[in-house]
């Protein structure tokens, strides 16, 4: 039944489009739905040039998840140490939220600079805006695991070790979950500026800038659509684990 | 504590007030030679776009009422039915000025060329060549940069769908290409220099240089290029250790690249010089192989970027070797200190100003009328241009000061 509901703004929106477009006649300020459907129903074809649809969605996936789980492999460990001691927080912490508020887009030079041109700046663009987020996110889970756990474990004689692979990780999961679900979702915002560099000539975002160079609106409307669904689907993705996995929070509250 | 949180949030509420507030206060502003008085022949707003791509759409929204831009966006705005064009680039004023104004040029590292003379040279035979199909397949070249540019489909502006190869054929006309950096081209090539010196975009070692041409210019590509195409002979060079980067523009003024790429079997056999991409299938190949006398020489990486200066700033950080690109950002580059020099030119003209369709406009002439008109009516014309110093902002700049316009600043 939610699911259903869910649907119904999506569907009114699209009718609103159309509408909005008729009365606005001005395919500048909104292209009518039928110069968007046909790139959206052909897929496999190309599109000027740039390779299709789809082999653009895998290109920018592809980059996503070699970012995403570069973040991850960084973020977690640093989370979980920053969130157990202190002193490995009072180091880092400045140094993180100076740097956490720098929008990815700005390091655009400096990546292109550092790593030159490729796949290394692409990814390095789409770590760092998705490693902050799972870091908080990993430093909130630590802490917030209750004290009376770990002050069980260490009388019955646990040693640190055991304390943060059986207590402290575990308990600590859904949060860094959460953190992992919304450092997804911000890679996928980074794609585009990721793609914006020199030198791709495949990818979603790279799709779109090149579109936008060329004036031609109905395919960067198409773009952003699969990029909408593709999120859409992922999210879908995490949320079913968290719900598998972790429906014990809310229990446990 | 509690008071020091409000007053922490009170101090940010009045910081974002104040920012608001100026943002809302910023409007169009008189640049040059603003007085009390009217000016006589009214004013014209320059409206700054980042790159030409949304041109056509601010001039169909009306944000704008005509653009100035390089090929195929002039010819694009006329075959989507969004404007007409009122003068091509070599019929700005002050008469004479642009009949021949430098557009694109082939750049190179000092360093790399100092380590592969041979391999500088070839390629730049390449280009000569290139250059001269173009010439004499004009029609086969428009097909070739659809086929680049846009997948050989439809360009959708609005409701109106045209066919690629006939904005890129209507574009390639307009265009002048040719590589010969000739005593006239040299002297648009300063005179260029001194507007943007007189913008203030060029005020390092370009400015401040006793002999200009000696820090913009070695022709010593072109020249070996030459003797090699006169000959059609060239001799096999040492393989080039590392990937060469070479960058370019989607634009139809950088043919001479895809019609090498493209067109590399008939460059093979003809000359020996060939740029065969390693991806035969692909609309945008981004790696080939340079052979010379069909042996493979260096792996070419063609790096395509949105605008001239970034290209410059991948030259700078040593990431490509080679580039074609704009004049502007070429001069830029070697007035920042990038240790580039400019080989030989690669075309010149190709640009045009577009109006809206119904303005009363044929010719500069009555341009300059319609500008007149509206500022007297209080709505003075906006015209964008694509960025700050490059070639078409300053020639709209020097036209309309050449007519008596005022030019102002739009700032958004």
């Amino acid at each position: 039944m939610t699911r259903r509901l869910g649907l119904v703004l999506p569907i009114l929106l699209i009718i609103g489009w159309e509408v909005a477009a008729i009365i606005v006649n001005n395919p500048f300020f909104l292209p009518k739905l039928e110069t968007v459907i046909p790139v959206l129903l052909s897929p496999f074809s190309d599109i000027l040039g740039t390779g299709s649809l789809v082999d653009n969605a895998l290109v920018s996936i592809e980059r996503v998840v070699l970012g995403f789980a570069l973040a991850a492999a960084v973020a977690i460990p640093l989370g979980i140490g920053m969130g157990r001691f202190a002193v490995l927080n009072d180091f880092f912490d400045t140094t993180i939220e100076l740097l956490r508020p720098v929008p990815p887009l700005a390091w655009v030079p400096l990546a292109l600079a550092w790593f030159k041109i490729g796949i290394v700046s692409i990814v390095f663009i789409i770590f760092i805006g998705a490693v902050f987020p799972i870091l908080l996110n990993t430093v909130d889970g630590v802490r917030g695991v209750k004290n009376t756990w770990i002050e069980v474990s260490t009388t019955l004689g646990a040693s640190e070790r055991q304390i943060l692979s059986k207590v402290i990780l575990p308990g600590a999961a859904p949060t860094i979950w959460t953190g992992l679900r919304i450092g997804f979702g911000i890679s996928w915002m980074c794609v585009v500026a990721a793609e914006i560099l020199p030198g791709p000539t495949s990818g979603l975002g790279y799709l779109i800038m090149y579109a936008y160079n060329l004036g031609q609106i109905n395919v960067i409307i198409a773009g952003i659509i699969v990029i909408g669904l593709i999120g859409l689907v992922i999210d879908q993705g995490f949320r079913a684990v968290e719900k598998h996995w972790f429906g014990w929070r809310g229990l446990e509250r | 504590m509690k008071a020091m949180k409000i007053t922490a949030i009170a101090l940010l509420a009045l910081a974002l007030v104040l920012v608001l507030f100026t943002a809302g206060c910023t409007q169009p502003s008189g640049s040059s030679g603003s007085t009390a008085a009217p000016p006589a022949n009214g004013t014209v707003g320059i409206l700054e776009t980042a790159g030409v791509g949304p041109m056509p759409s601010l001039l169909a929204t009306r944000q704008v009422d005509g653009y100035i831009a390089w090929q195929p966006v002039v010819e694009a705005g006329v075959e989507s039915n969004v404007g007409q064009v009122a003068v091509y680039s070599k019929d700005l004023p002050p008469a004479g000025e642009w009949s021949n104004h430098p557009q694109n040029v082939f750049v190179v590292r000092k360093d790399f060329y100092a380590a592969n003379p041979d391999f500088v040279n070839d390629f730049s035979a390449l280009n000569l060549a290139a250059t001269q199909y173009i010439n004499t397949h004009p029609q086969e070249t428009a097909a070739i940069d659809a086929e680049w540019l846009a997948g050989g489909q439809n360009f959708t502006y609005g409701n109106v769908s045209v066919s690629s190869v006939t904005v890129v054929n209507n574009s390639i006309p307009t265009i002048e290409f040719s590589n010969n950096p000739t005593d006239s081209w040299k002297a648009s090539t300063s005179d260029f220099v001194q507007s943007l010196i007189n913008l203030g975009t060029v005020k390092g070692f370009v400015a401040n240089s006793s002999s200009q041409d000696a820090v913009l210019y070695n022709f010593q590509p072109y020249t070996s290029a030459t003797a090699i195409i006169a000959s059609k002979n060239v001799t096999t060079t040492a393989p080039v250790q590392n990937t060469v980067g070479v960058g370019y523009l989607n634009a139809v003024d950088h043919s001479a690249l895809f019609v090498a790429v493209k067109n590399w079997q008939y460059f093979n056999d003809t000359y020996g010089i060939a740029l065969k991409p390693e991806d035969l299938t692909a609309a945008k190949p981004s790696v080939a192989d340079f052979l010379v006398n069909g042996r493979k020489v260096a792996t070419v990486n063609l790096v395509p970027a949105n605008a001239g200066p970034n290209l410059m700033q991948l030259a700078a950080t040593n990431s490509i070797q080679m580039s074609y690109v704009g004049v502007p950002p070429a001069i830029s580059a070697i007035d920042q200190g990038i240790p580039i020099t400019i080989a030989y030119p690669i075309d010149s003209l190709g640009s045009g100003l577009v109006v809206s369709n119904g303005a009363p406009v044929q010719d500069w002439k009555s341009f300059a009328a319609w500008a007149k008109t509206r500022s007297d009516a209080g709505k003075p014309l906006v015209i964008a241009a694509p960025g700050k110093g490059s070639i078409q902002d300053v020639m709209i700049r020097a036209a309309l000061q050449d007519s008596g316009i005022t030019v102002t600043e739009v700032k958004v």
